[in-house]
């Protein structure tokens, strides 16, 4: 049976960064722009939506004098992860590529 | 990135893409097998040399060696953290293993030195050998990479070796066991992230 797939996951740049912190415990800001490619501000933006949703939590902290911010999946954050790919599969299941 | 053109078949292919990148992000260098490898190498042979061949009663005093190793990587890890930009599950696990190692090293040590008798001592050496297996093995496996399960395999037969010999040539096991569970491996370790480093240098340039 087909499911809406979570609007806040089915987005690119929020799933790229959700698949990376589900398999990382937890990653700093440039190490996501590194691996999604994404320009600071849009990474940013969309980090706070995910912040907003309750997905992940950031942490800011000074390192050396420089601020670092920390990111890292919550709970419910693995859960709706766990659903978008239950969803994903079984859409996928049901209706085959056109 | 258009949200409507994002079909479910796209954001299979992003998953799978970000796994994939975030894979093998356990950033083992092998300085610390090196360096702890050699320190306990140098420690063991040179107890044995002041022991076999200049009869030094107070040949253990070499082990204070381990100490200044110890100051060196408060500070390197210190700095080795300032660089980390993602921390892993296997990354946690691991440093949990090896400050449990240590804890229970020390607590070995403290509890042979409360018990006092000498011909306990005797058995310090195969048991901290068997130890050195413990980490050593669960490293292997969360880095699958074969020469430390090796090496933690050989630890442990080691030990035995080392339980059936006498003093002073036991002391041969743990520099035995460092050589095969440690320095080679860490040799390896260090030569793959030296690879690895210059490959994304080469890369990026």
């Amino acid at each position: 049976m087909f499911h809406d797939l979570d609007p806040i996951l089915h987005q690119q740049l929020r799933l790229a960064i959700m698949s990376l912190l589900i398999s990382v415990r937890e990653a700093e800001f440039t190490f996501l722009k590194e691996k999604t490619n994404a320009t600071a501000g849009n990474l940013s933006v969309q980090i706070q939506k995910l912040k907003d949703a309750g997905y992940i939590e950031v942490i800011k902290r000074f390192k050396d004098n420089y601020p670092q911010t920390l990111c890292r999946i919550t709970p419910k954050g693995i859960t709706a992860f766990e659903t978008y790919v239950e969803n994903l599969k079984s859409y996928l299941n049901t209706r085959p590529e056109n | 990135m258009n949200p409507e053109r994002f079909s479910p078949q796209e954001s299979l292919k992003v998953i799978q893409e970000m796994i994939e990148k975030a894979k093998n992000q356990v950033s083992e260098n092998g300085h610390l097998y090196l360096l702890w490898g050699w320190t306990v190498f140098f420690c063991s042979v040179g107890q044995f040399i002041l022991w076999h061949f200049f009869n030094w009663e107070k040949n253990a005093l070499i082990w204070y060696l381990c100490f200044i190793t110890g100051i060196y990587q408060f500070f390197y890890i210190r700095k080795e953290r300032r660089k980390v930009v993602v921390l892993t599950y296997a990354d946690r696990i691991l440093s949990f293993v090896w400050i449990s190692f240590v804890i229970v090293l020390l607590l070995i040590i403290l509890l042979f030195s409360l018990h006092g008798e000498t011909s306990a001592w005797k058995l310090i050496t195969p048991v901290l050998v068997a130890l050195y297996g413990v980490p050593t093995f669960v490293s292997g496996i969360v880095l699958q990479f074969r020469p430390l399960i090796f090496g933690a395999i050989t630890c442990w037969a080691l030990s035995v070796g080392a339980a059936i010999t006498k003093v002073p040539y036991q002391l041969l096991f743990p520099a035995a066991a460092m050589l095969v569970a440690w320095i080679i491996p860490g040799t390896i370790l260090r030569k793959k992230y030296l690879k690895a480093q210059k490959h994304t240098a080469d890369h990026v340039s």
